[in-house]
């Protein structure tokens, strides 16, 4: 039976310090600030000094003993400000050959949630959310942001489709139900367009490129690796599925304003909010977690694979948006019809 | 009997310019001049030709008559800037379809050209920062053939086109060797860039050429029909390359490699390889020519967002070049 060990202990070795790639150092007067997700560690005094000397050490290359020799230091008090900043995050031991030791699903879990929390903060002051509440944003930008939300949605057939063919044993039920639960969604989108449009033009309309980029990501995703596929699209569900009161006013102050300054896309509006409860009666802010529970324990590379997929998630979303933002405002047609013998 | 609005369709207008009260649109095979009114009409009539709204709708946002309406349309069918529906051929030949790809080509290829990304660079705006971003980009996409070239060749079923695709392959798989041989001439180290991790555009350019190889191996071969025109000949790379060494200080031994890529590329004559695959193909219905020439256009688009992406990454300072994978014992 594979034994697991907790995330922090994932890395045996205590002696070779990495200052996580991720963060960011700023300091003045005495006091270092290190950021790190969405943490900050503060060191005053001493403890900055200190942290500024071993600094350039940080490549998780070096021994602590040869670290504290190089900057005339104690060894032990080197460990000791290297061992609080581990616990709090922005150091990490680096392995000495582990490669064979276990996470296991809910320890993944946690460890998923901290990371997307970070990396979906650039999609939450995306530029376009801004122009859409105030009013700035041009009415093809306005409506391609609707037919965009479509075939995403829509592509549910694709990549849900693609996952629940794929999955493996412990995954498929989660992935079939996902997939049976969501597959007529894209009718709800499709029910506020067509106030606006003739149903067969919604049909033949054409994704942009950028929302093409991230349905393919997750049939590509999906075909490979069906656990790695749901921590991406788990990713996804969180800017949909968040259960907390104050995301929940936002997302109605923000169709409020759309209202306000688009009138004609009321029944867009409503329908996207249909979508939404639609979405939270089927409860899946709790399915990935019950994805974790079920898997077995995870190897270094699975864990590197999914929280990877993760991440390109968070940039496929940010291209998704740029790509409504950019494209529509320099390429006003809306929507966008495919090709035909004659209209070249 | 079909309303008016399905019976007309909008031809593409690839750029739009204007003077002193008139509007130039340039179309694949004319430029069609409108004067300021009528260009407000006509973009009316686009905007209405896709809706639910009816002929009445129209003629009050026209302030035309609605009995003038038509004949309105009508006029700017015979401009070239609409068509009708029923005039599309229901079916033409590999060869047919191919002189009509041939004859748009120049115009997708200059719509995807028209990011400002590339007059930034040959004008002094850019940097050696983004010709490097845009170098490791092109490295990944050269690599990434080796998901999608294969790919095609498995999901032909003809014989002749099987075997032209699998040759295509063979010439091309390892030639993002050329790239990483400029980027070490720029100072990186192999594992850097074999390690590293492309834009989400340049990963989105692969899978869609996979999308299409699965999809119908004409729909692939259109994508890399466009992919193969942008190498047809020195004229249209020479001054990027050579105008970038000289303003951004790239050295001389990093723009060799890539020119003898392009130069291999046009010694294997590439870009005749979508006629000659054509040649072996009969009959195309109208709906699998439309769906080809879509894969095509969209392939277009493609490459317009991915310099958008390359232009809007690598010009933050702050962010790493290259992109490492993540690891969450280091990140």
């Amino acid at each position: 039976m594979p034994t697991t060990t907790r995330a922090a202990e994932f890395r045996t070795s205590k002696d070779l310090p990495l200052l996580r790639r991720t963060t960011t150092v700023a300091g003045t007067n005495g006091q270092v600030v290190i950021r790190h997700l969405n943490e900050e560690v503060v060191l005053e005094n001493e403890a900055a000094h200190l942290f500024n000397k071993l600094r350039p050490e940080l490549s998780g290359a070096s021994a602590i003993a040869s670290i504290a020799e190089k900057v005339a230091e104690r060894p032990a008090r080197v460990r000791a400000l290297l061992e609080q900043l581990e616990k709090a995050g922005v150091v990490s031991f680096q392995a000495g050959g582990n490669e064979g030791a276990l996470m296991s699903g809910m320890e993944f879990y946690e460890l998923h949630r901290r990371h997307c929390n970070a990396w979906l903060e650039d999609i939450y002051v995306h530029p376009l959310w801004e122009k859409i509440t105030t009013g700035k944003a041009t009415r093809a930008q306005v409506l391609g942001f609707a037919f965009e939300k479509y075939h995403y949605i829509e592509a549910a057939f694709e990549h849900m489709g693609t996952a629940a063919a794929n999955a493996t044993p412990e995954m498929m039920p989660h992935l079939a139900r996902h997939f049976i639960e969501e597959y007529t969604h894209g009718d709800i989108y499709r029910k506020g367009l067509r106030t606006l449009f003739p149903d067969d033009v919604i049909l033949r309309s054409q994704p942009l490129p950028s929302t093409r980029a991230l349905v393919n990501y997750l049939n590509e995703t999906a075909q490979r690796n069906s656990f790695a596929y749901y921590s991406g699209n788990e990713l996804l569900q969180m800017t949909e599925n968040t259960g907390d009161q104050s995301a929940a006013d936002a997302v109605n102050d923000f169709y409020d304003a759309m209202r306000k300054h688009y009138p004609y896309t009321d029944k867009l509006i409503d329908s996207f909010i249909a979508h939404t409860r639609a979405d939270q009666a089927l409860e899946h802010q709790d399915a990935f977690r019950l994805m974790c529970k079920s898997v077995p324990p995870l190897t270094r590379r699975e864990v590197n694979d999914a929280l990877n997929v993760a991440r390109n998630m968070a940039e496929h979303l940010l291209l998704f948006l740029d790509g409504i933002d950019t494209f529509y405002a320099k390429f006003a047609t809306v929507p966008r019809l495919p090709c035909d013998p004659l209209s070249e | 009997m079909a309303s008016l609005a399905s019976q007309y369709r909008t031809k593409r207008v690839y750029e739009i310019t204007g003077s002193e009260g008139r509007r130039q649109l340039r179309l694949s095979d004319r430029v069609v001049e409108l004067g300021e009114r009528e260009f407000d009409w006509y973009q009316k009539v686009e905007a209405w030709l896709p809706s639910l709204r009816g002929v009445a709708d129209l003629s009050r946002e026209l302030g035309m008559d609605e009995a003038k309406v038509p004949r309105f349309i009508d006029a700017l069918e015979k401009s070239g800037l609409l068509y009708r529906v029923d005039d599309a051929p229901k079916t033409m030949t590999g060869l047919e379809f191919h002189a009509r790809f041939s004859a748009v080509l120049d115009s997708w290829l200059s719509q995807a050209f028209a990011h400002p990304f590339w007059e930034r660079m040959m004008s002094g705006r850019g940097s050696a920062r983004l010709f490097t971003g845009w170098l490791i980009e092109l490295y990944h996409y050269t690599k990434n053939a080796n998901r999608h070239m294969p790919l095609s060749c498995a999901h032909a079923h003809e014989k002749p086109i099987k075997q032209l695709r699998a040759k295509h392959y063979a010439e091309e798989w390892n030639h993002y060797h050329y790239f990483m041989k400029s980027l070490k001439n720029l100072g990186f180290t192999e594992s850097q860039i074999a390690e590293s991790v492309p834009l989400p555009m340049t990963l989105a350019l692969s899978n869609f050429m996979r999308q299409a190889a699965r999809q119908d191996i004409l729909a692939y071969s259109i994508c890399s029909a466009v992919l193969e025109g942008t190498t047809v000949n020195r004229k249209t790379y020479n001054p990027y390359y050579d105008k970038s060494a000289e303003l951004y200080g790239i050295p001389k031994e990093a723009i060799a490699p890539i020119y003898q890529h392009l130069d291999l590329d046009v010694q294997y004559q590439h870009s005749d390889l979508f006629r000659d695959i054509l040649e072996h193909v009969p009959e195309i219905p109208a709906q699998r020519a439309s769906e080809i020439l879509d894969y095509g256009h969209q392939l277009v688009e493609h490459i317009w967002q991915w310099t958008e992406n390359i232009e809007k990454y690598y010009q933050v300072e702050s962010n790493p070049v290259p992109r490492p994978q993540f690891d969450f014992a280091r990140d």
